[in-house]
Formats: structure tokens, C-alpha cells, sequence
């Protein structure tokens, strides 16, 4: 086994080196770090310009062999040989056929599932982009040296707590930083130091944790009151006074004191937020009444809100679960897209009618792709998969990457279909964290693995 | 040649170092013994008397004579013998109230302690040596420690050679005997929140009258109780047309039992279980998804106290887990259609219900390869092997049979769907064309014999129970206790949960103080407490509190509704930009604890507390009459939902405010118990079980 750079040295060396060019004492300073930081948003003033990603994360590994499927003769017939049972119809694919700027070679020709309609929409007029197998990676690598072990790879591929957070954060389980985090503490200084920097609908999860920037929590309801302290507790003040001294009090406890600085966060913003979404007009954009279209909706109130918190930059964090298809695939995926086609194009609209359409900038993301090959009624855990990304700023109806050869045992298999990324993750998101305005000497803070890759902007927006 | 420098050494006698404490300026309140204790081997190097001594002793024990040693005549001088209450840190006398009942140590109990608390006073492990009045023992550093009637005494180095009375075994009952005994209806109460349920004045007696192991045995002998499917059974729901498609009493089969049922030891090791072995609602396909997980739930409280193997091999062939993680069904390669096993059950049987990521030490720690890196416990290869033996299983339902049977019965091998390849995964291979069967119990030998499952299980099982970072040395324990339970059996329930329950980590009272002990109380676990506790019932009987699972309106969590096979949260979680991580701690809990979740459990608890959850309606009869006497209300709630562990300015602020409340009319009194039992419910002391 080849010694591998672990993607944690990585990180912590990109940090060291950060603090090192900057005179201080590394990751041992994280706030001097941080004021040293601060200029990344500091061109961003806080009345007009405004820019934010929106992360969607497809948990359980989204199966990207009937997310895209090609359709044209040649290439449709590998797919459904080898897919079997799992195989869509050819004839069902006419409609989302996409029809790039450019084409792909060999013929290969690509459509979106049938579900996905309402995304071919916004391909058609150029706002939707579609990024081909990307995933985890350290260095670029190929299907021989995977096998050969003869290059640094993520750890735990094909495990899902393990992918969800290598995707979310460079690290296997247990990191405590995610890229959107990250971004978002190069984002602080120009948002004035606002909690909503990072904001997440869909529960904690590492992707929008930052060295110094939080992950602030908020419901598809918005944010919640604690009714206890908002009136008198069971007829009383004296306990309504006490109830709020006692949930936000310090303590000796580690745990009980990390306990009461979430509720002290919940109140303060939760106070801010009921306060800018209750004066907000109605949106005229219908959002589906599904999980995503909640979660997404609510995005969209904070964006529409985003003048009253002096927010200049903004991630995101909108998530649906169900995609951990190894039984039921054809029957489930279906309704799984439906709910994704039909919360993001409805989030694109929003973002529209809020005048901020080129201003917002949406992506997919999941743990990994799957096998091409079934396992009779369902697909296995794989690595690489194709993702979209969506905006009015996204150079759109084109493909970006490289597309993987539909074959078992092909070029770009190690095994069962299951794709080596041809484009990583730290590529994706240090596209994505250049649009939003983090400078190139700051990327490596955000993706620790960019300087191993070339090309460290894809040009999709 | 050390021998014969020694040799000289060994012909002077001793005594005069002893007798000549006034040079060592020792005074005879005791002070300055803390500081020869502490610094023994500096302040005693420079007395010419403890080289000598310690020189002896060195040599006596080079040449295996030490427990011949006769100990110094000042040794028996017990009449002149000075108090001391600083070198082994002489606890105050327990409560006074239970003295007569209070257990004392055996002067051979407490000298084994004293060698493994103060292992630099008293190395190695000594015999008990007799000189009347003495039972002794004498060490290599030339320390004595002796037992005279109730009266304890040492005379060495540590001493500063001055024979000292350390206190009685009395005194020293409560730390030698701590993880037998609780000494306080605090400590009783403590055991039984890390254990069970709930807590309550009656179990709190119990626990203190048998201690803790007679307590256990207690509870293990006690016959689970009435299971979930027969719950389901008695309300109708198994002939109910709508039950096989309709998820009628998917929560209230599992409310039920964990509110209401008598085992409680048993159903919180349930609970544990079904985090670790998780199935959960939203994964399971099928009808009858109610009987589905009460059967799963009643497999897990059966096997509670059981095997390991035994539940390792009932929980692969469960229906619900086959349906959750595909080996329902699952059938063998084919060359003609490319299709290949499904993977699922054989990854995470591995990785979440026996050996984990990476190779274990026994205390839990992985092992470092050559470059000093983790080795991973198995490949993408391991589990392509591994996943042909789960191939050809399937539910056991006969042709025309109508009712929910069905989904209890283990899965039955249909050997044409069965691999006929071979696999070879953890240095075992079975041969191609193995028989099914066999090979399930060849694999299921292979995994539950791996060295990693006692720290790996073992360590989640105090993370559930007990604390969220456990010692290397605790977990090391609770390893040693699942590879032999004393017996030679390897993989006993019982002995692990009482290497959990029992280890000085969970017992001693030095996890109270530690800034990073204990583990955030789950909500559902909060729920479970506040119901039990106030001995909620339900009218209807139904038990109709539903899922809990919102984090803004309810509890953020729901027993057997985890959004997936890796539980409500992970083991390894490390909330960031906290405190917590920054010293390098795991708070498990904390990866459901959030803006909104802290607001949603305050809001939810507040509607329970005063209104009850659909007809789950709590009885206050025994707060209500303390409703006039915040200080004995919030006595009373203290000691039942958080062992005493309300710090003194938390109990000030509540009885202050309960004592701004009216209390006159029978509503006021009503408000002031809600008021009282949710400001201990909402408070960080509470939240956090220690």
C-alpha cells in the first residue's frame, strides 16, 4: 500500500501555510486567521451586491446511471444491457433530450430522466449546466492506479457517512469543517459577522460548519420561538425570567455549556428573523408542498430577507434522503427527481420574481454515484457521479467534464460500473467558491486538494 | 554487583530513619504529609534514613524476599500513631443516616485499592501479610500499609516515616466500594439514570438495600415483558384490513413499552441496541411495517441480556433488517445479466454491527500500521466477497397464509439463489458451493470473533449508557468483559453491561466535576423519563404520542424512526466551532442538537408537562403537595431526574422563582409543580447526564 497524504494534512498544511504567509501562529490562532482573511468579501458592500450557492444534497447516493441516461442508439443499448431490469425506456427520454452548445463525441447523446422535465426547462435557456462524474478525489486518478493503489485516495470510498462527508468537507467522518463552512468564514467579515451566513434547513451537517462561521439552523417553518420565554411560563413571570437565565446561563459542563450557546444563538435569531420574514410581501411563486420544496422556499424568504441582516454572501444547505436505492430503484427514483426537478425549478423561479436570478447559483451533490450494473432491483454504493448546477449566472446547456464510458470493466471502472471521478470535488466546489468571490490564494483554505488539479475553475459559472 | 553494594546497606537496620522524624520537620497536624506524600521521592531522597529504607526494599525485592520483610517496630506503635486525612485523601464520613446499613470494606479490599489508586505508594500487587494487630502489606518504595481492627495505618517514605492513622474502612467505603454500593440516594439515583429509564424513590431504595451488582442480577432474571407484537395483537391491529398497508401503531407499539413497561433495565438497553443495530421506519419496505419493527424490537429486548452471535445471527435473519438492508431477496450473481449480489447488508454488517472502519486495539484505539496510519478493517473487496453469502435469503411466508406471521419468522434460505462461488473475506475463505446455511454460520462465527467487536460495541454501549469519551482504559475493560465474561464465554450481554454499568469511570464521583464526562440526555430519552416519572398513562390506552421526529415542533427524534442505518447520530460526531471539539471530544448528541431543535424540545416539554401529549397525561400526586415548598419540590426533582446534580446556583434560581409563583388555589399549585419540572427539564444541568 502506497503511503498516502491524507486529505487531513492537506488541509491542516494549506491552513499552516496560510497562517505562516500571514505571520501568525497557524491553526493554533484561529481568530487572528480569521481577521487575516477577511478581505475575500470585503469588495462585496452590503447594499446591492449579494450573491449565494445553494447546496442540494441527494443523501444516500443518487443514482446518476437513470439521472442522465444517454440515448442516442449505440450508447442506449451498452446502457440497457448492462442496467437490465433498471433500464428506462429509450422512447420515454425524447423530451429531456439535451441538446448542448456543444457536442459530446462519439455521438454520445444524454438526456435527463423523464422527472427532471422541468430542469430541461431551464437547460433550454441556458441556465442549467451539467457537470459529468465528479467525486472525491486527492490527485486526478485513474481506474489502473485505483486498483494499483498507487495514487492517494479518499478514505472509506463507498461508505456513506464517510462519502456524504468527503463530499461536504474533504474529510471522512468526524471533520469539523465543511467547504461551504469555509467559504463562509472568508464570507464573515463582508456580512458583518451574521450567523445566516451559513444556513442549513435540513439539520446539522458539516458542509456549512466553519473554522469560525456557524451553522445556523433554521425550520421549513422558519426560525422557532421558545414560547416559554416569549410569554408568561404557566401564568408566570417570575418563571418566564428564570426559564431564560437557565437555558442560556454558562456552564462548567462542556457539554451543558455547548448546550446553552446553541440556545443563546437560537433566541438572538430567531428574534432577527421572525422580525425581517413577517414583513416580507407574499411571494407569488408556488413551491411544491414536498421536504425540498419546504426547505427551499424557506431559502428564498431568507434571500428575499437579505437586506434587513446586511448579508452580502450566503450558502446554503437544502438536503433530501431516500436515494439509497440498492432495492425498489425503479420504482422509487422516479418520485425522488420529481421532488428535485419540482423544488429547483420552483426555487429558480422564486429567485426570478426576487430579481436575484443570476445572483444565486444551486447545485446537486450525494455521496457517491452507483454501479451501472443491478443487483436484480436496485444498484450498489459507487463513487463517482454527474451533478447539475442551476442559475441565471450558470453558462448553461452545456456539458461540463468528461463523460464516462458506458461499460462493466471499462476505463473508468473499478468494478460493477462504479465511476473514478474524471473531475473532483475540489474542482466543483473551487468553481463554485470563485464565483462567490473567494480569491485564488484562499481556495486551498476552501479545497485542500485544489493545487493537486490544473484546472481549478471548470467554467460552468 | 548490585548485590554486593546492597549488601551492606541490607545489614543497617532501618529504625533510625524512623525515629528520627524531627529532622524531617515534620509537624504533627498532619500538614506537611500531603507534601512529603506528593514529593515523596524528592523530600524522602533527601533523608539519608529513606535511602537506606528504600535501597533495602529494593534490594528485598530483587532477591524475592520482600513479603518475609518484618515491618518496623514503629509500625505497631498504633497508640502513637498521628491522624492523617491527606495522603490517600480520606473522604468525609457518608451520610449519617444510613450508617448502620453502610457497607464496609475488608482490610484485603481496601489495600487493593489503595494499590490501584496509589499504585507510586504501593506498586505491584501484594499478599495480605499477618502480624497481630495487623493484617499488612509491605511494598518495594518501603511503604507499609496496614489494617488494624477498623483503623488504618501506614509507616514509610510516604509517611515521612512517622506512622500515621489514614482514617477507618469506614471512611474509605465509599471509594473502595463504589462501583458496588451507591453510599447516597444521589449515587443510587445516578446508577439508575445511566441504566434504566427512569428513576424512582422506590428503585433508589432497591439499588441501596441489594447494591448494584445483586441489583442487576435482579433485573437480568426478570422475564422481558409483555412484547410489542402482542401489544399490537391485543389492540386488534393484526386482523384490521388496514394494517397491512396502513402504518396504524407504528409508534404507539414502541411508545407503549418504553413508557410504561416494568423491565426497565431491559428496555433501555433496548433503546441502546436499536441505535447500534438500527432499523428504522422510513427504510422498511413492505405491509405490516408495525409488526415488522415490534418484532424487531421484541428480538432486540430478548437478546438484551443474551449473545452477541445469538443477536448478531437474529438480526441478519429478521425480516425488518432483511427488507431495511436488502438481503430479503437478495440473490446471486449471473453471468448472463451482469448482475451481481446486493452489497448492502454485507458493508454494513461490518461496519455498523460488528468490526467498524478500522482495526482495534482492545481499548478502542486503532492500530497504526508501519507509516503509522489506521489499517482499514476490510475493501471494496471484502464486501463484494462477503455479500455472496447473504444471497438466497428471503421471507418465510407460505402460499396463502394471510396475517402478519409472517414478518417475525427468520428469513429461509432458497438454495438456488444461493452464490456458489466461493468468498473468502477476513482470512476466512468458504469454499464454492458451501451450503447456505453453513456458510451464514461460518461468516457470522467469523465476525463475531473478530478482536474488534468488544471495543467497538463495547464502546458504544458506554456512549449510550454512560458517557460520550470513555477512557482507553474503560472501554479496555468493557473489550475484556465481552471476550471472557469470567466464565470463558465470549460475547455475554450481561457481563458487558455490568463492565458498562459497574466500571469505577461510571461509578466514582469524579465524573460529576470532569468538565468533559457524561453525555447529552437524548430527547426521546428526556420524553421517556418525564412520562415514567410521573407515571403518565394513556386513557385510551392507544399510547398515541406518533413521531416525535420534527426537531422545530417536537422532539427531533422518534425510537425506531432513524433517517437511517447510521443512527440519529454517530458515534464520532464532533459538533463544530464548540468547546467540546476544540479539546478533542466526541459528543455524539450533539449532531441532533441545533437552533431549532432546542427551541422545539422547550416547546414541546412545555405543552407535555402542563397538558400531557395526545391523552399521555402525567399524575403529579406526589409534587403537588410540595407544591407550598419549592425547596423540597425541587429536592424531590433533583434527586429523581437529574441524581442531585442541579448545581447550587440552577436550584436557587428555580426555587426563587417558584416561590414568586401564588400557591393559594389548587391551579397555582398545579402551575407551580409544571413550572418547577419544566425549569429542571429546561436546564443545562438536567440536560446533560453525568
Amino acid at each position: 500500500m502506497s503511503k498516502t497524504i491524507s486529505s487531513i494534512d492537506l488541509a491542516r498544511r494549506a491552513l499552516l501555510r496560510r497562517g505562516a504567509t500571514l505571520g501568525v501562529a497557524g491553526a493554533a490562532a484561529p481568530w487572528a486567521l480569521n481577521l487575516s482573511l477577511i478581505g475575500d468579501a470585503a469588495a462585496a458592500s452590503s447594499t446591492g451586491d449579494y450573491k449565494a450557492l445553494v447546496c442540494v444534497f441527494l443523501y444516500g447516493g443518487n443514482d446518476h446511471g437513470n439521472t442522465l441516461v444517454p440515448v442516442d442508439n449505440t450508447h442506449y443499448n451498452q446502457y440497457s444491457q448492462i442496467r437490465g431490469a433498471l433500464a428506462t425506456s429509450q422512447s420515454s427520454l425524447t423530451a429531456t433530450t439535451l441538446q448542448p452548445t456543444t457536442a459530446l463525441p462519439d455521438g454520445l447523446q444524454l438526456a435527463l430522466a423523464p422527472q427532471l422535465s422541468p430542469l430541461k426547462t431551464l437547460w433550454d435557456s441556458s441556465k442549467l449546466a451539467v457537470q459529468l462524474n465528479v467525486g472525491p478525489l486527492i490527485v486526478p486518478t485513474t481506474a489502473a492506479q485505483y486498483k494499483a493503489k498507487s495514487v492517494p485516495l479518499p478514505p472509506k470510498l463507498l461508505s456513506h457517512n464517510d462519502q456524504q462527508s468527503i463530499w461536504q468537507s474533504d474529510l471522512a467522518e468526524g471533520a469539523t469543517s465543511g467547504w461551504g463552512g469555509r467559504i463562509g468564514d472568508l464570507m464573515l467579515a463582508g456580512n458583518g459577522g451574521s450567523l445566516f451566513t451559513c444556513t442549513s434547513v435540513t439539520g446539522n451537517a458539516v458542509f456549512l460548519a466553519g473554522h469560525q462561521a456557524v451553522q445556523y439552523q433554521l425550520s421549513t417553518s422558519g426560525a422557532v420561538g421558545i414560547k416559554g420565554i416569549q410569554r408568561t411560563l404557566f401564568g408566570s413571570a417570575s418563571a418566564q425570567s428564570a426559564l431564560r437565565t437557565l437555558i442560556s446561563s454558562t456552564n462548567s459542563n462542556l457539554f451543558a455549556d455547548e448546550y446553552a450557546n446553541v440556545t443563546r444563538r437560537s433566541i438572538d435569531a430567531e428574534a432577527k428573523i421572525s422580525a425581517a420574514l413577517s414583513g416580507l410581501p407574499t411571494m407569488g411563486t408556488v413551491f411544491p408542498s414536498t421536504s425540498l420544496g419546504s426547505q427551499l422556499k424557506v431559502v428564498a424568504s431568507m434571500i428575499a430577507a437579505r437586506a434587513n441582516f446586511g448579508l452580502s454572501r450566503q450558502v446554503f444547505l437544502v438536503s433530501l434522503g431516500g436515494f439509497d436505492l440498492h432495492d425498489n430503484l425503479v420504482d422509487n427514483h422516479p418520485a425522488l427527481l420529481t421532488q428535485v426537478a419540482d423544488a429547483m425549478k420552483a426555487f429558480y423561479d422564486a429567485t426570478v420574481e426576487l430579481g436575484v436570478s443570476d445572483k444565486v447559483t444551486s447545485f446537486t451533490a450525494s455521496d457517491f454515484g452507483r454501479t451501472l450494473s443491478s443487483n436484480g432491483d436496485g444498484s450498489d454504493h459507487g463513487w463517482g457521479g454527474h451533478h447539475v448546477v442551476m442559475g441565471g449566472a450558470v453558462k448553461g446547456k452545456t456539458f461540463y467534464g468528461t463523460a464516462p464510458a458506458i461499460a462493466v470493466n471499462g476505463p473508468d471502472d473499478i468494478g460493477q460500473g462504479r465511476l473514478v471521478p474524471t473531475t473532483s470535488v475540489d474542482q466543483f466546489g473551487a468553481t463554485l467558491a470563485t464565483w462567490l468571490g473567494v480569491s485564488d490564494s484562499n481556495l486551498a483554505t476552501v479545497v485542500p486538494n485544489i493545487n493537486n488539479f490544473s484546472k481549478k475553475n471548470l467554467g460552468f459559472v | 554487583m548490585e548485590i554486593q553494594t546492597d549488601s551492606t546497606v541490607l545489614m543497617t537496620r532501618p529504625e533510625p530513619a524512623f525515629a528520627s522524624d524531627e529532622s524531617l520537620g515534620f509537624a504533627p497536624d498532619g500538614g506537611p504529609a500531603a507534601d512529603l506524600a506528593d514529593g515523596y521521592r524528592i523530600s524522602g531522597a533527601g533523608s539519608p534514613g529513606a535511602v537506606v529504607v528504600a535501597a533495602a526494599a529494593a534490594l528485598l525485592s530483587a532477591c524475592g524476599g520482600g513479603s518475609d520483610a518484618q515491618p518496623p517496630e514503629a509500625f505497631l506503635r498504633t497508640d502513637a500513631a498521628r491522624p492523617d486525612r491527606k495522603i490517600l485523601q480520606t473522604p468525609e464520613s457518608g451520610e449519617a443516616a444510613s450508617a448502620a446499613s453502610t457497607p464496609v470494606p475488608t482490610a484485603t479490599e481496601l489495600m487493593d485499592w489503595a494499590e490501584s489508586h496509589y499504585p507510586t505508594l504501593f506498586p505491584g500487587h501484594q499478599s495480605d501479610l499477618s502480624l497481630p494487630p495487623y493484617v499488612y502489606r509491605r511494598y518495594d518504595t518501603g511503604n507499609y500499609l496496614g489494617v488494624s481492627g477498623s483503623d488504618i495505618y501506614l509507616l514509610g517514605p510516604a509517611s515521612g516515616n512517622v506512622l500515621l492513622r489514614v482514617g477507618s474502612l469506614s471512611d474509605f467505603a465509599p471509594l473502595v466500594l463504589v462501583t458496588r454500593y451507591a453510599f447516597s440516594d444521589a449515587q443510587a439515583a445516578r446508577f439508575l439514570l445511566q441504566a434504566t429509564l427512569a428513576a424512582s424513590d422506590a428503585e433508589i431504595a432497591n439499588v441501596r438495600s441489594l447494591g448494584y451488582s445483586a441489583w442487576l442480577d435482579q433485573q437480568f432474571a426478570i422475564a422481558p415483558s409483555a412484547g410489542n407484537w402482542d401489544w399490537l395483537v391485543s389492540k386488534g391491529i393484526d386482523t384490521d384490513p388496514d394494517a397491512s398497508n396502513v402504518a396504524i401503531g407504528v409508534d404507539s407499539q414502541v411508545w407503549q413499552r418504553l413508557l410504561s413497561a416494568s423491565d426497565s433495565l431491559r428496555q433501555r438497553v433496548t433503546l441502546a441496541l436499536s441505535e447500534i443495530f438500527v432499523v428504522g421506519f422510513d427504510g422498511i419496505s413492505g405491509p405490516y411495517k408495525q409488526f415488522k419493527l415490534a418484532a424487531y424490537w421484541d428480538l432486540l429486548s430478548a437478546n438484551a441480556f443474551g449473545s452477541y452471535r445469538t443477536l448478531l445471527e437474529q438480526i441478519t435473519l429478521n425480516p425488518a433488517m432483511g427488507g431495511y438492508l436488502n438481503t430479503a431477496g437478495n440473490q446471486k450473481e449471473d453471468a448472463s445479466t451482469g448482475r451481481m449480489p446486493d452489497e448492502n447488508y454485507a458493508r454494513e454488517v461490518m461496519q455498523l454491527f460488528s468490526i467498524g472502519l478500522y482495526n482495534l486495539n482492545a481499548d478502542g484505539s486503532p492500530k497504526l500500521d508501519a507509516a503509522n496510519q489506521p489499517i482499514e478493517s476490510y475493501n471494496q473487496d471484502t464486501v463484494s466477497q462477503l455479500a455472496r453469502v447473504f444471497t438466497g435469503w428471503n421471507l418465510n411466508r407460505p402460499k396463502g397464509e394471510s396475517g402478519p406471521e409472517f414478518v417475525r419468522r427468520p428469513m429461509v434460505l432458497n438454495a438456488a439463489l444461493h452464490s456458489t462461488q466461493s468468498a473468502s473475506f477476513l482470512g476466512i475463505t468458504i469454499a464454492a458451493n458451501t451450503d447456505g446455511t453453513q456458510a451464514l454460520a461460518t461468516t457470522l462465527n467469523a465476525l463475531a470473533a473478530h478482536a474488534n467487536v468488544g471495543p467497538f460495541i463495547g464502546k458504544q454501549l458506554i456512549q449510550r449508557l454512560v458517557t460520550s469519551n470513555p477512557s482507553a482504559a474503560y472501554v479496555a475493560r468493557v473489550s475484556a468483559a465481552f471476550a471472557n465474561n469470567g466464565s470463558g464465554v465470549r460475547g455475554d450481554l450481561k457481563a458487558v453491561l455490568r463492565a458498562v454499568l459497574l466500571d469505577e469511570e461510571a461509578r466514582s464521583d469524579a465524573g460529576l466535576t470532569a468538565p468533559g464526562f457524561g453525555k447529552l440526555r437524548e430527547p426521546m430519552l428526556r420524553f421517556i423519563q418525564w412520562a415514567r416519572l410521573f407515571n403518565a398513562t394513556s386513557a385510551s390506552t392507544q399510547w398515541n404520542v406518533g413521531n416525535t421526529s420534527d426537531p422545530a415542533t417536537r422532539l427531533g427524534q422518534s425510537p425506531q424512526r432513524s433517517p437511517s442505518v447510521f443512527n440519529y447520530f454517530r458515534p464520532g460526531y464532533v459538533p463544530p466551532n464548540s468547546q467540546i471539539a476544540s479539546q478533542s471530544l466526541l459528543a455524539p448528541e450533539f449532531q441532533i442538537t441545533n437552533e431549532s431543535s432546542v427551541a422545539g424540545y422547550l416547546n414541546y416539554m412545555q405543552t407535555a408537562i402542563g397538558n400531557g401529549q395526545a391523552d399521555i397525561k402525567p399524575n403529579y400526586s406526589n409534587e403537588l403537595p410540595l407544591a407550598t415548598d419549592p425547596t423540597a419540590l425541587v429536592d424531590r426533582l433533583d434527586r429523581l431526574l437529574c441524581a442531585n446534580q442541579l448545581s447550587a446556583a440552577t436550584r436557587s434560581l428555580i426555587v426563587t422563582a417558584l416561590t414568586g409563583m401564588p400557591s393559594s388555589s389548587d391551579s397555582n399549585k398545579a402551575n407551580r409543580v409544571y413550572a418547577a419540572v419544566m425549569l429542571v427539564m429546561a436546564s443545562p444541568d438536567y440536560l446533560v447526564q453525568r
